[in-house]
């Protein structure tokens, strides 16, 4: 039986997380309820002080820490921003997170931050440019490192490749883990018209480390990933369907619109427990 | 990079640009038979436009609310235009919004405060985001995040009423905007004597005594003034803020 990349790391499953946001700085550190992993938005602590950096120490105390970026800009054709990266081993050094992740996207043109998760066409020519620049973060930050699928609205013109299989090679080529977004599956899937059970078995799921779920927003013509809502049913339902093919495996609650209580966000977090909990137990 | 792919790149970057149906359309003629749907990718040019005017809607509440929505609408657009993200962390694209408003406030009407208005809105948030470290100090220290602005309006005030005053006061002020300590929010004033005096035995290793004695100063009072701004945060003291 061929190791999954959590084994060849040896990175064990951490349970139901969520994400540190900053209507949660004051609270979250406190909390008395169940909680076996914290995930932070790098950007909000390379370069700010004060008050975010207070509240990751403290939760840096009680959690393991995964920093999951948004402004790698894996995907761009601007070299890699040194001082990103090196801010990034650094903040990646000091919560000792056990592995750190960011899109499978491009964010930067030009020199310009685009801030955004901006869609590569699924290329073979899109996937030999990634790959090399993969390695190169995997080698600067020397800790193990997951591509998250994002959503994307429009396919990108020229492409030649199946999104899986886009996926797969890159994640394959430059042999990193895979953090599966179960919500992009499902608006995905929507969006696109494809079967997202038929998509997930066309995944290297034996790479799958991390699992997102999140709420969406529904408009007249698209399906918009807004993390702005409760995880809908059809996406537990698929969320189940992964678990079963990858095991347990880290779990994130993702609420970054139209935030709740902290309480609210913990309900959800313990949902996604109970499912990790089954699947062990089997 | 294969030449499809900055092929690709180049386009989108002209889109992105300045995103809109004009643009749209040379993105789409770049790439024929390319059958995504239109309003599919205009998506991501208002995602992209939507991320500056939401930074600067958040760092500069008083500044859109003095211009109005019509002004407000116009700066954040020659703004966007101007490409300001430069910087991974998202809230620096504002850092040049005051002296982008400096430059266009003659030309647009705006009120002579505004530049400075702005000055002082990002300099709140730049102070409050300070990478500059909490230090333990072994004696009396000025607190490393200290901005000071210099301008002929009481912005102080102004900010403080939130928007209640139909503009700041003219005259000479000298604010002072750190971040506390521990609260490790913006605290703001008009620079005072006081304030001033305290900050200066800060500066240059002054003992309180050698103050009073060239000064005048009761010690007594002395000692309440560096007591009061270590409270306050202004100056850091060996023994903390006394919170």
């Amino acid at each position: 039986m061929v190791a999954t990349y959590a084994q060849r790391h040896g990175l064990k499953p951490l349970g139901a997380g969520i994400g540190l946001r900053r209507s949660f700085y004051e609270e979250l550190p406190r909390t008395e309820r169940p909680l076996d992993w914290v995930e932070i938005i790098p950007e909000n602590f390379l370069s700010l002080g004060g008050r975010p950096q207070r509240t990751l120490d403290a939760c840096a105390e009680r959690w393991p820490v995964l920093p999951h970026g948004v402004g790698l800009d894996i995907g761009g054709p601007d070299a890699l921003d040194g001082d990103y990266v090196n801010r990034l081993a650094a903040l990646v050094a000091r919560v000792d997170a056990p592995f750190f992740s960011d899109h499978l996207c491009y964010s930067r043109l030009d020199g310009v931050y685009l801030h955004d998760l901006l869609p590569l066409p699924f290329t073979e020519a899109a996937v030999e440019h990634v790959v090399p620049r993969v390695r190169e973060v995997i080698a600067r930050v020397g800790r193990p490192f997951l591509l998250e699928n994002p959503s994307y609205y429009a396919r990108m013109p020229g492409g030649t490749l199946p999104e899986a299989d886009f996926l797969r090679h890159v994640v394959e080529e430059a042999d990193c883990g895979l953090l599966l977004d179960v919500n992009n599956v499902y608006v995905n899937a929507l969006n696109h018209g494809y079967d997202a059970r038929a998509f997930v078995d066309a995944l290297p799921l034996e790479r799958v480390v991390q699992v997102h779920l999140a709420g969406h927003t529904r408009y007249p013509d698209v399906i918009i990933d807004t993390h702005g809502d409760r995880v809908c049913d059809d996406v537990w339902s698929l969320y189940q369907y992964v678990l079963e093919r990858t095991g347990p495996v880290a779990t994130l609650i993702e609420w970054d619109q139209d935030i709740p209580s902290l309480e609210a966000v913990l309900d959800e977090a313990d949902v996604a427990r109970a499912a990790l909990r089954k699947v062990a137990e089997r | 990079m294969k030449p499809g792919l900055k092929h690709f790149f180049d386009s989108m970057g002209a889109y992105f640009a300045r995103p809109g149906a004009q643009s749209l359309d040379a993105l789409y003629s770049e790439h024929p038979g390319w059958d995504a749907p239109r309003g599919r990718v205009s998506v991501y040019g208002d995602f992209v436009r939507g991320h500056v005017r939401g930074v600067l809607e958040k760092i500069f509440p008083l500044v859109r609310k003095v211009v109005g929505a019509e002004a407000w609408d116009a700066l954040v657009e020659g703004y966007t235009l101007t490409r300001p993200a430069r910087h991974h962390e998202l809230n620096h694209l504002a850092e040049g919004f005051p002296a982008f408003v400096a430059d266009a406030a003659p030309s647009r009407g705006l009120a002579a405060f505004v530049p400075a208005l702005a000055r002082f809105e990002w300099t709140d948030f730049a102070v409050f985001a300070s990478e500059a470290p909490p230090e333990r100090v072994e004696r009396l220290t000025a607190n490393p995040t200290l901005a000071v602005l210099e301008h002929p309006y009481r912005l102080c005030a102004y900010v403080r009423a939130q928007g209640a005053l139909p503009e700041p006061e003219a005259g000479e002020e000298l604010a002072l905007l750190w971040r506390h300590p521990e609260h490790l929010v913006t605290y703001y004033v008009e620079a005072t004597p006081p304030a001033l005096l305290v900050l200066k035995m800060a500066v240059e290793g002054l003992a309180v005594a050698d103050v009073a004695a060239a000064t005048g100063m009761p010690e007594a009072e002395l000692r309440g003034a560096v007591e009061r701004f270590t409270r306050d945060g202004l100056v850091l003291a060996p023994g903390g803020s006394g919170d």
